[in-house]
């Protein structure tokens, strides 16, 4: 009657795709902000 | 042809056929499940065909022989029962007194051979009488694999 | 920048794990499995919001055509798309113990895995669109209409017979929960919210810089 197994695994995945995405857009930001700044430098 | 105008025929080949295999999903699920009166109404139509019924499973007639996995049950929507048969382990939810959803055939003898069992549950919930917070209770099922089995 | 939102939001997820595990009572029919409630319910409710907020904000777009409106709405989406995600995740991990069925097509499930198409449909729409400005008129459209699946979504569970059990919060009477359950809800909730709004605010922040980029190469 418990299942812990199906809870972790509810909540891991939600994590991993929040995570997952978070991650991702940081990452593309700090991309675009450097793309940026070399192209004003230039 | 563009590979871009290509990609976007490509789309909208695959979006049309998402839309059709919901449009036929969505047509079955108006209709989800037949009831058991809707079911005996058709009389000796419905024989051999694939149904899925819905209804309370009745109090008193759930029968399980374990060596063999069998199950015998009878399902009712308060107008008429239809008995049903089953082989396998059905889910935790599955009790007497309980709503379930049963797909399978309709034997012509008035029977119903049913392939799955779903136990379909209420909206309530409540803690039971010995409740306690949380985090004991994992810690208890954590601690002490098997013991989980408590709560029924 | 979105640093005291993104503390808030860290909190409120603390908060609401802690409730849903450590405070929570374990449900007298379930057992522990009716846990994933507290991600399953605040989910949908989140995505309803995102996919409100890219209704609200796509009309302001057609309206007024100000790239912040278009923007709001395409990183709403985004946000709603993976929060639609996790609700069938997590309700597919509940119904396979609970119901005995991985997934089943009554009218509440086809529905939402509906709406999950249709906006999976608009972030294809805008990724193959060239022109931004038609790409986002077009996608404006899409949200729009799309949104009209949320009330279908709602209403399934008494317009059609389900397998889905009837609503426990969003119903006119008062929720069939016991109160601390619906407190736990209600802060995994707020926590959800919390996450999406400060999700929204990071994509919109991206989208800003690439538009900046885009403008810097016409030049």
């Amino acid at each position: 009657m418990d299942h812990w197994g199906f809870i972790l695994a509810a909540y891991g995945i939600a994590a991993l795709l929040l995570g997952g995405y978070w991650w991702r857009a940081e990452r593309r930001i700090r991309e675009a902000e450097r793309a940026l700044r070399e192209e004003r430098s230039r | 042809m563009s590979w871009r105008r290509k990609f976007l025929l490509g789309g909208l080949v695959i979006a049309a056929a998402l839309s059709w295999v919901v449009y036929a999903g969505l047509r079955g699920s108006m209709v989800y499940f037949v009831t058991p009166s809707e079911l005996l109404a058709q009389g000796g139509a419905a024989a051999g065909k694939a149904y899925r019924v819905g209804g309370m499973v009745v109090e008193g007639s759930l029968d399980r022989d374990l060596p063999t996995l069998q199950l015998s049950f009878a399902l009712t929507d308060g107008r008429a029962t239809l008995p049903v048969r089953f082989r396998g382990t059905p889910p935790d939810l599955f009790a007497e007194g309980r709503g379930a959803v049963v797909e399978g055939t309709y034997a012509g003898d008035g029977v119903f051979l049913a392939s799955t069992i779903m136990a379909k549950h209420s909206e309530e919930y409540h803690p039971p009488a010995d409740a306690e917070p949380g985090y004991k209770e994992l810690m208890r099922t954590l601690l002490k694999p098997g013991e989980g089995e408590a709560a029924k | 920048m979105g640093r005291p939102l993104g503390v808030v939001t860290l909190l409120a997820l603390a908060v609401g794990l802690g409730a849903a595990f450590g405070w929570a009572p374990r449900d007298a029919v379930q057992g522990n499995v009716q846990r994933i409630m507290y991600l399953h319910v605040p989910a949908i409710l989140t995505a309803y919001a995102a996919i409100g907020v890219a209704f609200v904000a796509s009309l302001a777009y057609l309206r007024g055509r100000d790239p912040r409106w278009d923007r709001l709405a395409h990183a709403s989406v985004e946000v709603g798309v993976l929060f639609t995600a996790i609700t069938l995740v997590s309700g597919s991990l509940w119904g396979r113990p609970t119901w005995g069925t991985w997934w089943t097509w009554d009218a509440r499930i086809t529905t939402t895995a509906l709406l999950f198409i249709i906006y999976l449909g608009y972030l294809l729409l805008r990724s193959v669109v060239e022109d931004p400005e038609r790409a986002a008129t077009y996608a404006a459209v899409v949200a729009i209409v799309g949104a009209l699946d949320i009330p279908i979504i709602h209403f399934s569970v008494e317009w059609w017979r389900t397998l889905h059990q009837p609503a426990t919060l969003l119903r006119p009477q008062a929720p069939t929960m016991a109160a601390p359950m619906v407190a736990t809800l209600l802060l995994n909730l707020a926590a959800t919210l919390c996450l999406y709004a400060f999700l929204v605010r990071r994509r919109m922040r991206l989208a800003v810089l690439e538009a900046e980029a885009r403008a810097r190469r016409w030049r």
